[in-house]
């Protein structure tokens, strides 16, 4: 059937929207809907559900409240990326389709189903605890309401890009290690966490990075990036997990449990003549200055604390290794530096 | 189940201070917090701007006593004075208070709190967070609440207080993820269920699930609601989705411009031009279009809201939720270009009426923030004054409710209200047929309210709106749900929530018609004047017998006469 969202005289296209559609109480086995509408330009993949709901198909079921990108309630995978579909324009899915005029419309991954596009939040609100994501105040409760903490803009600029996140998931949804791990911290639950742990005001640093570093914690992270691609706020994610895993080892040693198994691991990929720079390394979609620029002082960091010496000169010259080497050398030094002064 | 101490209905920030509070004074109580939506998604998510308090970081002179001033005329001497010294009392100490418990406010050179100019304020006493205020507030709430170990029960739907006579035994709702209705026997319950300005629908700038069910669930068990015709319009909607530019963008210095390229506010208020209080915001940007000099579009008539001069820098870093939500609605760069703006309704100042500590005329039954009407704001709430009421009052209401509870010894619910309660719901389900469709209800609701009871209101168009609201309820009885699972139907929780605006809309509609004068937030074109000696009164609605009683209650005055408001 195709009916219209009649609005404007503008341009309109007849859209699919092929939506996956699940009803726990009668249905075995999913199944995929189609749905022909006729969109113009400017309309979101939410209001066009919203369409379908109110003059199709009354049943087809998703979450939205605030429709402006603001509660994190419709995230869902359009085209097979996860995002708000409250701020995904049709138009601009209509360029990613597989099959032309036809947009996908699939609920989050990794998070148990409800119904068609609704998907269980509670395992994330369940982490978020078991995470203590919230901050544990250095001041009595006794003593509240009286004198404000003074924090500098330097310290809000640490976690105000995190403060940022909505919990809509969309990172869960797309967490490579999640898919195989249900039990996994999760992307969103490590911005939270490293959030608190740089807040001046809380308390409770160490008991939460004690959990951070144990099985399911942050050094299962395959630093895939997925997360911080799909980030429907842009957080740089990853800074947050780099950062808790710097202050693991600044606080905890490098030979911390687990941890230090993922950080030898990881070394040793760039002592195998730098296979982690090609494989491993998100180059593809950050380019190699910048992931050297956010990969490489840790890195370095952890070499010169085993005092192990730099790895040897690197076989294959790329261009983007012969940065790399040339990188990891004034890095060593840096660091060299920064230790001597330290001792003085 | 067994029963509770405390029931609060509703997860915004209102409902989680109340929860917090109440815990901290006795926690030994039994208490459930019941949202239709996981509570981190509420409303208050979406308040930009900001909560006043008079903290003087910014202007070393501002003083509590300035800011009830403030409030009070704001209010066009229509909010009830002892209630507006509770709330600007109370507010360093709250602000202070989520300070020391995480929530990440915007710095001051010094390391305080930074605070901004907000309309209608004398001083710059908003304390703000960039552009995500009530985001970062709800997070941090929730996260206490988490930290704490508040028993929630989220995606519950609550459908109906449970009367023992005219007494309260709790509440009924439904659970999402099963469509199970279910009993919550409770010694008192706390209504924080936001405002209904949603029944303006595409006109409105409100989340879709803001549609006023704890009003209306209070309304339909016989407690008054009090100045229902309140309802503010906030100056800057997207044009094409009603969807808001907050205050901030004009607290920066953003200029209101109108096609001949006139800042028009000049006409209107000299002295605050656009930082003048929301209500003659919004009328004068009404007027512009009206008298021809706004812009025209297929979407509608607007003006422009330029923040070009600001420059990149500023709008970046200060104002970076306002340029994504106009770039992704309206696809305009403010940066480059001037947003496209019109009044949208945006608050709702009428609502449950309470005392100062929250409670309503029904023992065991409080209420607070948006549902709630206390009254703070009056005819005309302040911009940064909202976010502070739920605050300052969600706290009273859980602290008064903790201290009350052991007063009431409510009977168990029965278990046949509930099948009844269910019956009810399943006799709206049916897969086929011809029926009225939902959507077109809500949609000509809000259509004939933003027509009819809008901004400029008047007696005839009034009772158009009436007999419109009437007959759409009229025909809501042949309205079907055809979801007829049990799983999430969110088919039937529209329903639910449609029938809850049209309940209240009327309780709007009447009450404006009602009030012959023109005050805040409410203008009668056929009585344009302020009418102290008839009108500075609330107005309440009161459902008996089905029928809509009306009424009215004095206003507490205190230290500030009644005067003339200019700006
Ligand atoms: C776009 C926008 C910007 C704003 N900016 C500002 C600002 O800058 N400063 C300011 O002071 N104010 C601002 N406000 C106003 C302010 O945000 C609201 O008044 C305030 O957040 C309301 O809070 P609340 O706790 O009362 O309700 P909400 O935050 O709306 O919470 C309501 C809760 O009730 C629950 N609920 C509702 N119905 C049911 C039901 N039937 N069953 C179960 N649960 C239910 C919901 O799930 C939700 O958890 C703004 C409002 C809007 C719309
Ligand atoms: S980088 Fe780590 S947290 Fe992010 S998606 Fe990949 S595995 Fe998950
Ligand atoms: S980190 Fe980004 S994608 Fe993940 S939940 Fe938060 S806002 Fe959503
Ligand atoms: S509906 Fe709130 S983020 Fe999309």
């Amino acid at each position: 059937m195709t009916v219209s969202i009649d609005q404007q005289q503008e341009p309109k296209r007849d859209v699919t929207f092929r939506v996956f559609r699940f009803n726990p109480q009668v249905d075995s086995k999913s199944y995929f809907d189609d749905y022909t509408i006729s969109v113009e330009r400017g309309i979101t993949v939410l209001r066009s559900l919203n369409y379908i709901k109110e003059h199709v198909d009354a049943s087809l079921s998703f979450r939205a409240f605030c429709q402006a990108g603001i509660c994190g309630s419709c995230a869902m995978r359009v085209n097979g990326l996860s995002k708000l579909a409250c701020t995904a324009q049709v138009w601009d899915e209509l360029a990613k389709c597989r099959e032309p005029g036809i947009i996908k419309v699939e609920p989050l991954r990794s998070l148990p189903m409800i119904k068609d596009l609704i998907v269980d939040m509670d395992p994330l609100v369940s982490k978020m605890t078991h995470y203590s994501n919230w901050i544990d105040s250095t001041m009595p409760e006794a003593e509240m309401g009286r004198k404000e903490f003074l924090i500098s803009e330097e310290e809000f600029e640490r976690y105000d890009k995190a403060t940022d996140c909505i919990l809509c998931a969309s990172c869960v949804s797309e967490c490579s290690i999640l898919r195989a791990n249900k039990e996994y911290v999760s992307p969103a639950v490590l911005l939270k966490s490293y959030r608190m742990n740089v807040d001046s005001r809380d308390s409770i640093h160490d008991l939460r990075l004690s959990e951070l570093v144990k099985d399911h914690g942050v050094w299962d992270c395959t630093h895939c990036y997925r997360c911080q691609e799909s980030c429907v706020k842009s957080i740089p994610i990853m800074e947050a997990i780099h950062g808790i895993r710097e202050d693991a080892i600044a606080s905890r040693g490098a030979k911390d449990t687990s941890g230090a198994k993922h950080a030898e691991a990881f070394m040793e990929d760039i002592e195998k003549k730098g296979k982690l720079v090609e494989a491993t390394l998100p180059i593809r979609t950050n380019g190699i200055v910048w992931t050297l620029k956010n990969l490489l002082p840790m890195a370095v960091k952890m070499i010169m604390k085993r005092r192990t010496p730099p790895p040897p000169p690197l076989v294959k010259s790329s261009k983007g290794i012969k940065i790399f080497r040339t990188m990891f050398r004034e890095m060593s030094e840096h660091v060299k530096e920064d230790q001597k002064s330290h001792k003085k | 189940m067994k029963p509770f101490d405390i029931v609060i209905v509703g997860g915004g920030g209102a409902g989680l201070y109340a929860a917090m509070e109440a815990m901290k004074t006795n926690p030994a109580l039994n208490i459930a917090v019941l949202s239709k939506v996981y509570p981190n998604r509420s409303h208050t998510s979406a308040a930009q701007g900001g909560a006043n308090a008079a903290l003087g970081n910014k202007a070393k002179d501002d003083t509590v006593e300035m800011h009830i001033f403030d409030t009070i005329k704001g209010s066009d001497y229509l909010a009830d004075q002892d209630a507006v010294d509770v709330l600007c009392s109370e507010a360093p100490k709250i602000i202070r208070e989520l300070e020391n418990i995480g929530t990440p406010w915007s710095r001051m050179e010094d390391n305080t709190i930074a605070q901004r100019p907000f309309g209608g304020a004398g001083r710059p006493r908003c304390c703000y967070c960039a552009d995500k205020t009530g985001h970062t507030i709800l997070q941090t709430l929730y996260e206490q609440c988490l930290k704490k170990g508040v028993l929630f029960f989220n995606e519950y739907f609550a459908l109906n207080l449970s009367l023992n006579g005219s007494r309260s035994r709790g509440l009924i709702a439904m659970n999402m993820k099963t469509g199970k209705v279910e009993a919550f026997t409770a010694k008192t319950v706390i209504f924080a269920t936001g405002g209904y300005a949603k029944m303006y629908w595409n006109r409105s700038s409100n989340a879709a699930g803001n549609t006023g069910d704890g009003q209306a669930i209070a309304y339909r068990a016989g407690i008054p609601m009090k100045d229902m015709e309140f309802v503010q319009f906030h100056p800057t909607g997207l044009r094409k989705s009603g969807l808001l530019v907050t205050e901030g963008a004009r607290g920066e210095g953003g200029y209101l411009v109108n096609k001949d390229g006139e800042r028009f506010m000049s006409r209107y208020a000299p002295e605050k031009m656009e930082l003048g209080p929301r209500d003659l915001v919004s009328r004068s940007i009404e007027t512009e279009i009206l008298q021809g000099r706004g812009f025209d579009s297929p979407a509608g008539k607007y003006v422009h809201l330029d923040l070009r001069h600001l420059g990149a820098d500023l709008i970046l870093s200060r104002l970076p939720q306002i340029r994504e939500m106009s770039l992704n609605f309206e696809g305009v760069d403010p940066i480059n270009e001037p947003i496209p703006v019109r009044p949208t309704a945006h608050y709702s100042m009428g609502g449950i009426d309470t005392d100062n500590f929250g409670r309503t005329v029904m023992d065991g039954v409080y209420a607070a923030g948006e549902c709630a009407c206390v009254s703070v704001h009056g005819a005309n709430r302040l911009g940064g004054n909202s976010l502070l009421d739920i605050l300052v009052f969600g706290r009273i209401a859980g602290h008064t409710a903790a201290e009350e509870a052991g007063k009431f010894q409510p009977g168990m619910i029965p278990e046949s209200e509930v099948k009844e309660c269910m019956d009810e719901l399943r006799s709206k389900m049916q897969r086929s047929g011809h029926y009225e469709r939902y959507g077109a209800l809500r949609e000509e609701l809000g259509q004939t309210l933003a027509i009819n009871v809008g901004i400029y209101r008047e007696s005839s168009l009034l009772k158009k709106g009436i007999e419109d609201i009437s007959e759409l309820q009229e025909r809501f009885t042949k309205v079907r749900v055809t979801d007829t699972s049990d799983v999430f139907n969110t088919n039937l929780m529209q329903v639910l929530e449609l029938k809850n605006m049209l309940d209240l809309a009327e309780t709007v509609a009447v009450g404006a018609l009602a009030r012959e004068e023109s005050r805040g937030s409410h203008t009668r074109i056929d009585f344009p004047q302020r009418d102290d000696e008839a009108w500075h009164k609330h107005t309440l609605a009161t459902l008996v017998d089905r029928k809509l009683i009306a009424g009215e209650k004095p206003v507490t005055m205190g230290r500030y006469e009644l005067q003339e408001r200019t700006y």
